[in-house]
């Protein structure tokens, strides 16, 4: 097959042809490609083909210490990387039983979810400029912004964060911080209203979204489908709330659920989310106790007694899970990255089959694929 | 229930500490089982939350296969250890879970390791016409052309 050519014919039926979406397209939101094999505008079956953004982080991983290991995590997924760095150190913590002080963990609740409403923000404007609308995007970004800058003045980056340590986080938050924390909240609770306006009862909106993309019901089980995509197909499943990591038992949420499945209950499941997290932002800045943000006596030398290790987080996109094996020296003997995207674009060839070219656009937007995360 | 079912089956199953390891039940297994698991485990929903792989030559000449299932809900999670010698396939249950489909290929295009009945095992991270499997444990990077002897790129 020579990816070079856009479209060719195939020579058992003319009729159909095969066409590459990308491996450059604006809607893959990173480099991969799906092909698709279509009947006019119909897709008969569509293929990922991956790979493009393989970066051999467990490879690495086997090649350098737990705390060499520590800025990895944030670029698996760069969307999400407080909380692969965050859920990183409490893997490690937890194989290692180290204590973290309250208040470090009440500075990693607010961290954490403040990076999932801005990776929500950003899903919400990049897959309704897929859909065509551009003003959402202009409006999420600016808000992303505001997060970012929040983010910024306490950890020093906006990206790709390493600001949790073993035992804690690098640096201590101050009053400031917490004003414009607690002043975001009551401006972005309003603002949410606003979205909702702008977007859920816009009729071309619901018109590409309602109805497509609907993942059948033998597909979750089959495929370990999990977080907002899980949720917004009648499965309360969250692993902040069934198993509880960190502080995340102390913290009253809900897990908002939809029943459809496509790609609009995607979308309300994730709109939903974004107050939750506002939710538990209030609360952990209302109860941030004082202390040390770093505990006083972390090992000098981080060697996880010898076994395996499974610890998932719930990530923006679903359930991340890391594995590691550990032979009880300063490397990793093995280091597995669970990641929820791989999962979700596994079931493209059974979600697309069937549909139109354009729909293949929305679906991919609403599943909210990183593709660096699918790579790894 | 579970237990029952992979009582007749798994060689042998040992209660982990969840709080400390993540996982409840650990089974060791023999690999040409490994259909006859998934289906049970199919059987009581339970979910392939990921295949992974060790390679375990240095120490007991084998490839570590790593299955972990998982159930929604209250979390029970399984993990099965099924060590295959170097140069020999496993089954495939890419039929059973189609989540398998993918992790077989990571698999097979990291380590090298094949399994038989999978609908179509080919890489999956690494180009196709990639020389090597760049998880084992003796794998040697190339030489970069276009870096420079000090490391400097």
């Amino acid at each position: 097959m020579n990816s070079r050519f856009e479209v060719e014919q195939d020579p058992k039926n003319r009729d159909t042809y095969y066409l590459n979406m990308g491996p450059q397209h604006p809607s893959t939101h990173g480099v991969m490609r799906i092909k698709l094999h279509l009947d006019g505008e119909r897709i008969i079956s569509a293929e990922p083909i991956i790979g493009y953004g393989h970066r051999a982080h467990e490879k690495m991983a086997e090649n350098r210490d737990y705390i060499q290991f520590l800025p990895n995590p944030s670029r698996v997924d760069y969307l999400g990387g407080m909380i692969y760095n965050v859920g990183y150190c409490q893997a490690v913590e937890r194989a290692m039983d180290i204590e973290v002080p309250e208040r470090a963990e009440y500075i990693r609740i607010i961290c954490n979810e403040l990076n999932r409403i801005s990776s929500h923000l950003l899903w919400l404007g990049t897959f309704l400029m897929d859909l065509g609308a551009f003003t959402p995007f202009l409006y999420a970004f600016d808000d992303r912004e505001k997060i970012l800058d929040i983010l910024d003045r306490i950890t020093g980056s906006r990206l790709t964060y390493c600001y949790a340590r073993f035992g804690g986080v690098i640096l201590d938050i101050d009053d400031i911080f917490l004003d414009n924390v607690s002043n975001f909240c009551t401006y972005f609770v309003e603002r949410l209203k606003e979205y909702e306006k702008l977007v859920i009862g816009n009729v071309i909106f619901r018109e590409r979204t309602i109805g497509v993309g609907i993942f059948a019901p033998d597909l979750v089980q089959k495929y370990a489908i999990t977080g907002p995509c899980l949720r917004a197909m009648g499965y309360a499943h969250d692993v902040r709330k069934d198993e509880p990591y960190g502080i995340y038992d102390r913290f009253d949420f809900d897990v908002p659920t939809q029943t459809e499945g496509d790609c609009f209950a995607r979308t309300l499941v994730r709109m939903e989310e974004m107050r939750q997290c506002i939710r538990i932002v209030e609360q952990a800045v209302s109860d941030m106790p004082g202390g040390l943000f770093l505990a006083a006596r972390v090992p000098r030398r981080i060697r996880p007694p010898e076994g395996d290790y499974y610890f998932c987080v719930e990530s923006p996109r679903g359930n991340f899970g890391m594995y590691i094996a550990s032979d009880g020296s300063d490397i990793p003997f093995r280091l597995k990255l669970r990641t929820p995207s791989f999962s979700h674009i596994s079931t493209m060839p059974a979600v697309m089959a069937g549909t139109m070219l354009a729909d293949a656009v929305a679906i991919l937007g609403s599943i909210d694929i990183v593709v660096p995360e699918i790579d790894r | 229930m579970i237990a029952d079912k992979l009582s007749l089956l798994v060689l042998d199953a040992t209660e982990v500490k969840y709080d400390a390891r993540g996982f409840h039940v650990q089974h060791t297994a023999s690999p040409n089982i490994l259909p006859q698991i998934a289906d049970a485990f199919l059987s009581e929903n339970f979910h392939l939350e990921m295949i992974t792989c060790q390679d375990r030559r240095e120490n007991d000449n084998a490839f570590r296969l790593i299955y972990q299932f998982n159930q929604y809900g209250t979390p029970q999670r399984h993990v099965i250890h099924a060590d295959i010698v170097p140069d020999t396939a496993a089954p495939s249950i890419a039929t059973i879970f189609p989540a398998a489909d993918w992790y077989e290929r990571e698999i097979f295009d990291m380590y090298g390791v094949t399994f038989d009945g999978h609908p179509d095992l080919k890489r999956i991270l690494m180009e196709e016409d990639y020389f090597g499997h760049p998880l084992l444990k003796d794998f040697v990077d190339p030489p970069n052309p276009y870096r420079s002897e000090d490391g400097a790129s």
